[in-house]
């Protein structure tokens, strides 16, 4: 994995490869599966990424990485509310799917049969030197689901896919595709209690004509790792809207990748980063256009404070057929601490002439303007500050156009303030 | 001058067919007016005469002193004395007006094998035409069309106009975008070129510009066609009648 | 006689008599052989007569340079370069040589003519600040009696440097780097690998093992340097690097204005330059050095042309001082640059302003590092890309604010734009903030010329290309500007040059 050669593992690769041996005789799969888990297993021999690595630039995963918890098959998580009521919950608890509940106009599987008919075999580790999160959650992923919407439908309520643990390791993987010209909105949450090791692998497609909305809500504990990447291709006329909140977790890496690939398709992403304690935080985007007259806009909000580290790299790449493509991304950031950090790449790899393509980045610190506006109005400055950092964070969230997931993020967003306020 | 016969033309993008058999002819020395409602091919006349590559022209001939000019580029039609004043003059950030006028003039004097026009010359030939136009020389040095009001743009456009000297002004709405006092500078500016030798089409929807540019042909424009043609009476009927009844006489 | 005039023919009557006479009887083998090793290093320093220090320094380099490899990261790709097989040293011939119009490629001379530089190699010197244009039209004066003082470096080695006596007056010292190690051995030393340090990258290290010449300038303490500084450096030998070396250094209070003007003839093979330029400006100091960079870029299918991997840095060394970079390039197959300020200084203020023009198989991965140490920096880049032919183009840039960095300012705007669809532009910008009271902005876009734009300019009468290279032109005036009048107008002509033949 690490392009350089490793003279010796560090204990966290030590400590993923012996998790291999001790798992691998339980994990489910059929052979073709097993020579992906096998492949992937090489490759984390070969080491973590490093900084060396273009990819991993400002996430030298080999050196953060310092620790990975033993799995404990004895940890049993449990259930939690969902974040908008009336949403249909699929809970996995400490790696395991534990309910296949009945939607109407979707057909839900475990990742686990899956995985043993090796019917997911190809969503898995392909050999792609700096996918160190493909390779680990291929390694030890054991459940998940998958989501099948039929074409056509409109699913009202959301649906909420939970990966809970209590500490350990839990690797889930899900998966989703929107049949033509369906609708539906899915949540996706991300929490547990304790020191773990988390990763979380999504696989999205979504059909000619069909319009679905990606909630990721990623709360986990202060002593987690996090690795989560989402694998997105949209077809002809369609629409997807990814939604992402950052608000926890010690090392998290959130890697979104995009084919933008049938002829008038749109792309939104809209993600806030709330970098609290001594968080890493790395929200890496590969975006493709690949075919004409595409749309995409990318929108990042990131407060950091406190010794939390944040980190947008955003890599819009157009092919050469992508003419009309309109592709804007826009990474601002609050850093309200000198011990915070926060570093953003912002990429444009351009082959096709007829496009308008742009990104814009800003790192500042609260406008002294608008901070005296509101003093002068005698609110306190404590008082003050917060509320035009949760302005410029709302801004973002109020993007979506769902009422209730609106107001539950905003609530999110309160409690975050609240403990780091 | 120009005589345009049998003209069919489409967005060569869509297919859409816009131009549906045109038949105008304008002497040297007249002012042909077009007039015709909204979405009638007034703008795209103008356009496929300057040699605008978005419209592909599917039948018919625009003769140009004789000479089929379907085959040149704007540059080459620009150089043979074809000028169209735009009714949205674009803006190109970083080139000053002086700049551009002088790469232009000396352009098209390359073209017709003339000797470059000398820098003081060429001054002086702008500020006298400037003058006409009652326009502030600081405003040339500013990058073309950048920041100028609408009314700025028009009489940059026929500045140019001026010191281009072309033998076939195409003006497409000019009197948009201009109040009163403008309207009349940029039609002295306009008058001030009527010559024997220089025939002009004047597109305008209304009738007011038609007051101080007096046309000697009046042609109504619907669907691509012309529908009638007279002399200024007609102008003046039009802004009595409205289009409706012309436009429905001829459907 | 007028400045400009007084310079020709100080060039004029110098360039002859060194190329006889000087060089001739300094050296006795005008090229070393192919190949690097110690004793070519050795060679080379013992023909420039330098001290024992110098060849010391150098041979750390080499042994270092040994252990290192290829940087990879950036977007450019070509074959593995033999750096056995170059030519480390090449000092001008007497005979022959490029003042023979038969010589010299007919391609450039259609390009010199263009640009509207006369035919013969002391005229081309000539061209580089030849006064521009008439400039009513700008309304800019007084320009008329500027004068510009030139050091030429051919292959290795500087021929030729104007004006040094009126110079020395002022107290600015001007010549070759060579002689600088000569003649002001304490400052060179003060100075040399202080900003680039021996080890800093791959080609870097190589140029201190082996570079040949280059230039050296001096401005003492509160000294506004009389007159425009102007280097020419020009590759003539066939496999023969060039490595050039300048050392730009202002103190207290000072001020200069550095030019520099490339071209190389154009070879089937691929030739190296690797330079390394290092600016210091201490208190209150400011350096502004501009580069018009026409190196062959290659033919048609993309064979021959330089290899141009240049490291340039400056140091904002002292309070309030300045450093500011304005690139124009055009020319070499392969461009690998980063003009850069450290700005250590507080109050201290970068500038990169660059204009990067690809056309044919051209690959250019160039932009600039803005390091943010001191309180209350400033930094601006400003940066446009077109990309033509085959080209890929690529802006890479770093804006890093470190943590005792208070009140540190940057604002970037990068602007691509595409002519044709074989082409590529690239934006690789790194933002990265350690200081809560950093203010950061960076904007970039990516395009196409309008349509609407062309046949508007069209209209007017001027053909295609014209009307390209004008609205390319205006793309691009926000850096023209920063240049000095000489070189705005020559570069202005380049970019139309360079975008020939990009219109299908």
């Amino acid at each position: 994995m690490n392009l350089h050669a490793t003279p010796q593992m560090t204990a966290a690769e030590q400590a993923l490869v012996d998790t291999y041996g001790q798992l691998f005789s339980d994990l489910p799969g059929d052979t073709a599966v097993v020579v992906r888990r096998d492949e992937a297993v090489e490759a984390l021999k070969s080491g973590l990424p490093t900084r060396r690595v273009e990819a991993w630039h400002y996430t030298d995963l080999r050196r953060l990485l310092s620790a990975v918890p033993a799995f404990d098959p004895a940890l049993q998580a449990k259930e939690q509310p969902a974040l908008v009521s009336g949403a249909t919950v699929l809970p996995v608890l400490s790696g395991r799917a534990t309910s296949v509940p009945r939607v109407d106009g979707v057909a839900i599987q475990r990742v686990f049969d899956r995985l043993s008919d090796g019917s997911i075999a190809p969503q898995l580790f392909d050999g792609d030197a700096v996918d160190a999160i493909g390779a680990i959650n291929t390694a030890f992923v054991g459940d998940g689901y998958a989501l099948d919407i039929a074409e056509g439908a409109e699913i009202a309520k959301p649906i909420e896919v939970q990966n809970l643990h209590e500490g350990g390791q839990a690797h889930v993987r899900f998966a989703a595709r929107a049949g033509r010209n369906s609708r539906a909105t899915i949540v996706e949450r991300q929490t547990g209690a304790g020191e773990a090791l988390v990763s979380a692998v999504s696989h999205i497609t979504v059909e000619d004509g069909a319009d679905l909305t990606w909630i990721i809500l990623q709360e986990q504990p202060d002593e987690a790792t996090f690795l989560g990447q989402t694998n997105i291709e949209i077809g002809a006329d369609a629409k997807l809207t990814l939604f992402f909140m950052n608000a926890g977790g010690r090392l998290v890496r959130q890697e979104v990748k995009v084919a933008v690939a049938g002829e008038g398709s749109e792309f939104v992403l809209r993600g806030v980063n709330l970098l609290a304690g001594e968080t890493h935080c790395d929200v890496t985007m590969v975006l493709d256009h690949e075919a004409a007259n595409t749309v995409s806009t990318e929108v990042i909000r990131n407060v950091v404070t406190d010794k939390a580290k944040g980190v947008f790299q955003g890599q819009i790449r157009v092919a050469r057929d992508a003419q009309k493509t309109d592709a804007k991304m826009a990474c601002n950031t609050l850093l309200l601490t000198d011990e915070g950090e926060f570093s953003a790449k912002p990429e444009l790899e351009i082959f096709a002439d007829d496009v308008a393509c742009g990104h814009g980045a800003t790192v500042t610190e609260i406008d002294q303007g608008h901070l005296f506006y509101l003093m002068a109005r005698g609110i306190d400055e404590k008082t003050a500050r917060g509320l035009l950092v949760r302005a410029f964070l709302a801004e973002v969230i109020e993007d979506l156009d769902n009422e209730a997931l609106v107001e539950a993020l905003e609530e999110k967003l309160t409690a975050w303030f609240a403990t780091h306020g | 001058m120009l005589e345009i016969k049998n003209l069919h033309a489409r967005v060569a993008e869509t297919g859409t067919e816009i131009i549906r058999g045109l038949d105008l002819t304008v002497k040297a020395g007249e002012v042909a007016a077009i007039m015709g409602p909204n979405g009638s091919g007034k703008s795209t006349l103008s356009y496929i005469l300057a040699g605008r590559p978005d419209y592909e022209v599917t039948e018919g001939d625009i003769l140009y002193d004789g000479q089929s000019i379907l085959e040149m580029d704007p540059a080459e039609r620009a150089a043979a004395g074809v000028f169209l004043a735009f009714q949205y003059p674009m803006e190109i950030p970083g080139v000053a007006t002086m700049e551009f006028l002088k790469v232009a003039i000396n352009s098209q004097r390359r073209a017709r094998g003339d000797a470059e026009l000398k820098i003081p010359d060429l001054l002086k030939k702008v500020k006298e035409a400037a003058g006409t136009l009652e326009m502030d020389m600081a405003m040339l040095k500013r990058p073309l069309n950048v920041g100028f009001s609408g009314g700025e743009k028009k009489r940059a456009e026929i500045l140019q106009m001026m010191l281009l000297e072309p033998k076939l002004c195409v003006l497409d709405e000019t009197d948009s975008g201009l109040d009163i006092d403008a309207l009349k500078i940029v039609a002295d500016g306009v008058n001030a070129l009527r010559s024997p030798e220089r025939a002009m089409v004047v597109i305008t929807h209304y009738q007011r510009l038609l007051d101080y540019i007096v046309p000697d042909t009046v042609h109504v424009l619907s669907r691509g066609r012309v529908v009638k043609s007279g002399d200024k009476g007609l102008a003046l009927e039009l802004e009595k009648n409205g289009y409706a009844g012309i436009v429905g006489e001829a459907a | 006689m007028p400045a400009v005039q007084e310079t020709i023919e100080q060039v004029r009557n110098i360039d002859v008599d060194q190329y006889k006479y000087g060089f001739e009887t300094l050296i006795e083998t005008d090229k070393a052989p192919k190949g690097l090793n110690e004793d070519i290093i050795r060679l080379i320093s013992a023909k420039k007569d330098e001290p024992e220090w110098m060849l010391e320094w150098r041979l750390e380099a080499f042994r270092r340079w040994k252990t290192m490899s290829e940087p990879t990261w950036a977007r450019v790709s070509y074959p593995e370069i033999d750096f056995q097989d170059i030519h480390y040293y090449a000092a001008p011939k007497s005979t022959a040589g490029p003042t023979s119009l038969d010589e010299v490629d007919p391609e450039l001379l259609r390009t010199y003519e263009k640009l509207g530089i006369p035919l013969k190699e002391q005229e081309i010197l000539a061209g580089v600040r030849k006064q521009g244009e008439p400039s009513e039209l700008d309304a800019i004066d007084g320009n008329g009696g500027r004068k510009v003082a030139v050091d030429a470096v051919f292959d290795s080695v500087s021929v030729v440097t104007t004006f040094k006596k009126e110079l020395a007056a002022a107290g600015v010292i001007f010549c070759s780097i060579s002689e600088a190690i000569r003649e002001h051995p304490d400052l060179v030393r003060k100075y040399l690998g202080t900003v680039v340090p021996t080890s800093d990258n791959y080609y870097a290290t190589l140029n201190t093992a082996v570079f040949t010449d280059g230039s050296f300038v001096y401005v003492p303490k509160g000294v506004r340097c009389p007159m425009e500084l102007s280097t020419y450096f020009r590759i003539n030998e066939k496999n023969t690097g060039q490595f050039e070396r300048t050392l730009i250094i202002a103190e207290e209070g000072a001020y200069v204005s550095y030019l520099e003007g490339c071209t190389a003839p154009q070879r089937d093979e691929n030739q190296l330059h690797a330079a390394v330029v290092e600016l210091i400006a201490l208190d209150d100091a400011e350096i502004k050095y501009s580069t018009v960079q026409n190196w062959y870029p290659g033919d048609k299918d993309g064979k021959g042309g330089i290899y141009n991997f240049v490291t340039k840095r400056g140091d904002c060394r002292g309070r309030n001082s300045k450093i500011s970079w304005t690139q124009v390039e055009t020319g070499s197959a392969i461009t690998w640059k980063y003009p850069s300020c450290i700005l250590r200084g507080d109050n201290s203020q970068g500038e990169f302003y660059s204009i990067a023009v690809s056309n044919g198989h051209q690959q250019i991965d160039s932009g600039t590092k803005m390091l943010h140490l001191g309180k209350n920096t400033v930094s601006r880049i400003i940066s446009k890309g077109i990309s033509a032919g085959k080209s890929n183009n690529t802006y890479r840039g770093q804006v890093s604010v470190h943590r005792k960095a208070t009140n540190a300012r940057n604002f970037t705007n990068c602007d691509s734009l595409l002519i044709g669809n074989d082409c590529g532009a690239h934006t690789v910008p790194y933002i990265e903030a350690k200081n809560a009271t950093a203010k950061l902005e960076h904007e970039a876009t990516t395009s196409k010329i309008s349509e609407d734009q062309l046949f508007y300019v069209m209209q007017r009468g001027i053909p295609e290309e014209e009307a390209i290279a004008l609205i390319v032109n205006g793309f691009v005036k926000e850096v023209i500007q920063e240049l000095p009048m000489e070189f705005a107008v020559e570069a202005q002509k380049l970019i139309g040059i360079s975008l020939e033949g990009s219109v299908g």
